[in-house]
């Protein structure tokens, strides 16, 4: 029987816009299970990264419930959020937010120093984080060096070292051509593969859509259709 | 908070020149502080070493009629002090005069002192050396402002005690140099014996000046003047001058903290992006406030050692050779040498890096507050205004 990481009841969230109110996410019932590979997709405005910052604990839903690996996102304090955040969840941003005054290693390293993990430990684990994204010789440049192919595989080993349960990416691709595009979807489903990490993803990208196994589309808010496809194999 | 330190170096490492510009800012302000309150803190000092050894002793025991204040109180304020009571004192008699250096009049002081005294540094023992009949000495302001040098002649006119006006020609013996005007300016040292046998004031005194072993009894008709009292005026006007020195280095530490508080806002404002990404990366929002305040105390550090590097070798050299500000004492009425010579104290050193690092801490605190009531989203999208 397949484990539930992700449920979402009833969500809605609307935001103040003049004297009246937006609604973002408009019923939301959703269930995620642990190693899916699943994309949120639809146009702009249609609530995808709202619905990818609420399942990250970044933001919390006006009504309804998200439960996220058990732990109700409407209840955490911030610092429980900051944990669940910093156990079991990566981010991969669009413009791959490397932080740019440290270095390949350092980036990636950053989120196990967190976890307080030993130097050795923390060495150990970034050269493995950077070997599957095929960037360990470059562990010493700076995010300014990287080509944003490169870059966004620094994204991917800085959110997949601490070998979380769930991997939010938030249009990965958009920033990057059809090869780059192509060369990290393969690498995250590799790692989803091999890892069993469960990868949501937020995009309009065709290209991604082909990698997915499960499509839910956003309209204005609502999923429209939620589907289960058959993806290309790496 | 380790880790906070540890990101806020990298931070400011990886910012280059404008962490740079900050610390020298800093820096120079920090430089400034101690230099000044070393350079108030040295002039201090020498005022006291000074007003010791040429005028103050260790403390005066004065005529209860003398009040150094008041010219009026100088003719009758002396007295007897019996014999016994005159261990470890050296007595001064006063009384005014005029003299006529080259045909010119000048109101003076006459003091009579015992040229045989080892307390104090006027070099009484020409007055004993001297051949002349009435030889004095005289301080270099004296000596300048009466156009008289060592071996010249004079003619000195005095009241006795009757009231009675006598005159005679006296000698200069020789010519000190001090920082003290009070024992310079306008007036001249005799023998006391032979001021006492001129104004026939005999065995009267109006103050005596105590050595170190002089331990007071109550003389009637006589008040003890301890050396922080004598030096009181001294230090109040150093104080006032410490006051005036601090205004100036809160203007100087205000800019330079302004220019950190400045960076900070700015950086917090153009940092969203990376804000949100340690949010999103686990860390809480005050984690993020500690590592945006740990680089504004950061960059006292980095002040301090920036300050060290061209400071301590500059303010070593300037200890040795001191600042020379050509100023005269006697013009300004107080004990100054011509040449200062800073002193740094621990404490200053010590107090002043703690007061910057505490200054800067706390400037970078209040603009990073904002983190904690920011939202992550929005500063992943660095949409915050």
């Amino acid at each position: 029987m397949s484990e539930k990481i992700i449920t979402t009841e009833k969500l809605f969230k609307r935001y103040p816009v003049g004297d009246g109110e937006f609604t973002a996410l408009n019923d939301i019932n959703l269930t995620f299970d642990k190693g899916e590979f699943s994309g949120i997709i639809g146009p702009s405005g249609s609530g995808k990264t709202t619905l990818l910052n609420i399942l990250g604990s970044l933001d919390s839903p006006t009504e309804g419930r998200a439960t996220v690996l058990g732990h109700p996102i409407s209840s955490l304090s911030h610092k429980e959020a900051a944990q669940l955040r910093n156990k079991h969840i990566g981010f991969i941003f669009q413009v791959y937010n490397l932080l740019p005054v440290y270095t390949v290693f350092e980036n990636v390293e950053f989120a196990l120093l967190l976890q307080n993990r030993s130097a050795s430990e923390r060495k150990k684990e970034v050269m493995q984080a950077l070997e599957w994204v095929g960037l360990e010789n470059m562990a010493n440049k700076k995010p300014s060096k990287l080509s944003g192919g490169e870059g966004q595989r620094v994204a991917i080993a800085r959110a997949m070292v601490k070998r979380p349960d769930l991997v939010l990416a938030d249009e990965p691709t958009a920033n990057l051509d059809a090869k780059n595009a192509h060369a990290i979807l393969q690498t995250m489903k590799k790692l989803n593969e091999e890892l069993n990490t469960t990868f949501i993803f937020a995009t309009h990208d065709e290209k991604v859509m082909g990698y997915l196994n499960r499509l839910i589309h956003l309209e204005d808010g609502k999923v429209a259709k939620d589907e289960i496809v058959t993806a290309k194999t790496v | 908070m380790k880790l906070a330190f540890h990101l806020a170096y990298k931070n400011l490492m990886g910012a280059g020149l404008r962490t740079w510009l900050n610390a020298g800012v800093l820096s120079f302000a920090f430089v400034v502080i101690i230099f000044y309150n070393a350079l108030i803190d040295g002039w201090n000092q020498q005022a006291k070493i000074d007003g010791i050894n040429w005028q103050y002793g260790y403390g005066h025991l004065v005529n209860d009629n003398y009040d150094a204040y008041d010219a009026f109180s100088i003719k009758d304020g002396h007295g007897e002090l019996p014999e016994s009571k005159q261990k470890n004192l050296t007595p001064i008699l006063i009384q005014q005069g005029n003299l006529y250096p080259n045909g010119r009049m000048m109101s003076i002081l006459i003091k009579g002192i015992d040229p045989n005294q080892g307390i104090l540094l006027l070099p009484t023992q020409l007055l004993n050396d001297s051949k002349a009949e009435i030889p004095v000495i005289i301080g270099k302001r004296m000596s300048e402002s009466a156009k008289v040098k060592t071996g010249d002649e004079f003619l000195l006119r005095w009241r006795d005690k009757n009231g009675t006006y006598d005159a005679a020609t006296v000698t200069v013996a020789g010519v000190f140099e001090t920082n003290v005007p009070f024992v310079d300016s306008r007036q001249i040292w005799m023998s006391i014996d032979k001021l006492r046998k001129l104004t026939l004031l005999h065995n009267k005194t109006t103050y005596f000046v105590a050595n170190e072993q002089y331990k007071y009894e109550s003389a009637p008709g006589w008040r003890f003047e301890d050396q922080e009292y004598l030096m009181r005026e001294q230090t109040r006007l150093i104080n006032a001058k410490k006051v005036g020195g601090s205004i100036f280095y809160v203007l100087l530490m205000t800019l330079s903290l302004l220019a950190i508080f400045d960076t900070q806002v700015l950086s917090i404002f153009r940092r969203q992006k990376e804000i949100g990404t340690y949010i999103a990366l686990g860390m809480t929002r005050w984690q993020v406030v500690r590592i945006f305040t740990a680089e504004g105390a950061m960059y006292s550090v980095f002040a301090t050692v920036l300050g060290a590097i061209y400071g301590i070798p500059l303010m070593w050299y300037l200890s040795i050779t001191g600042i020379s500000f050509g100023a005269d004492g006697g013009e300004m009425g107080v004990i100054i040498s011509e040449t200062l010579y800073p002193v740094y104290g621990m404490g200053l050193i010590f107090g002043t890096i703690l007061l910057v690092i505490l200054s800067a801490t706390i400037v970078s605190f209040l603009p990073a507050r904002k983190i904690a009531r920011m939202n992550p989203v929005e500063a992943l999208k660095g949409k915050i205004s």
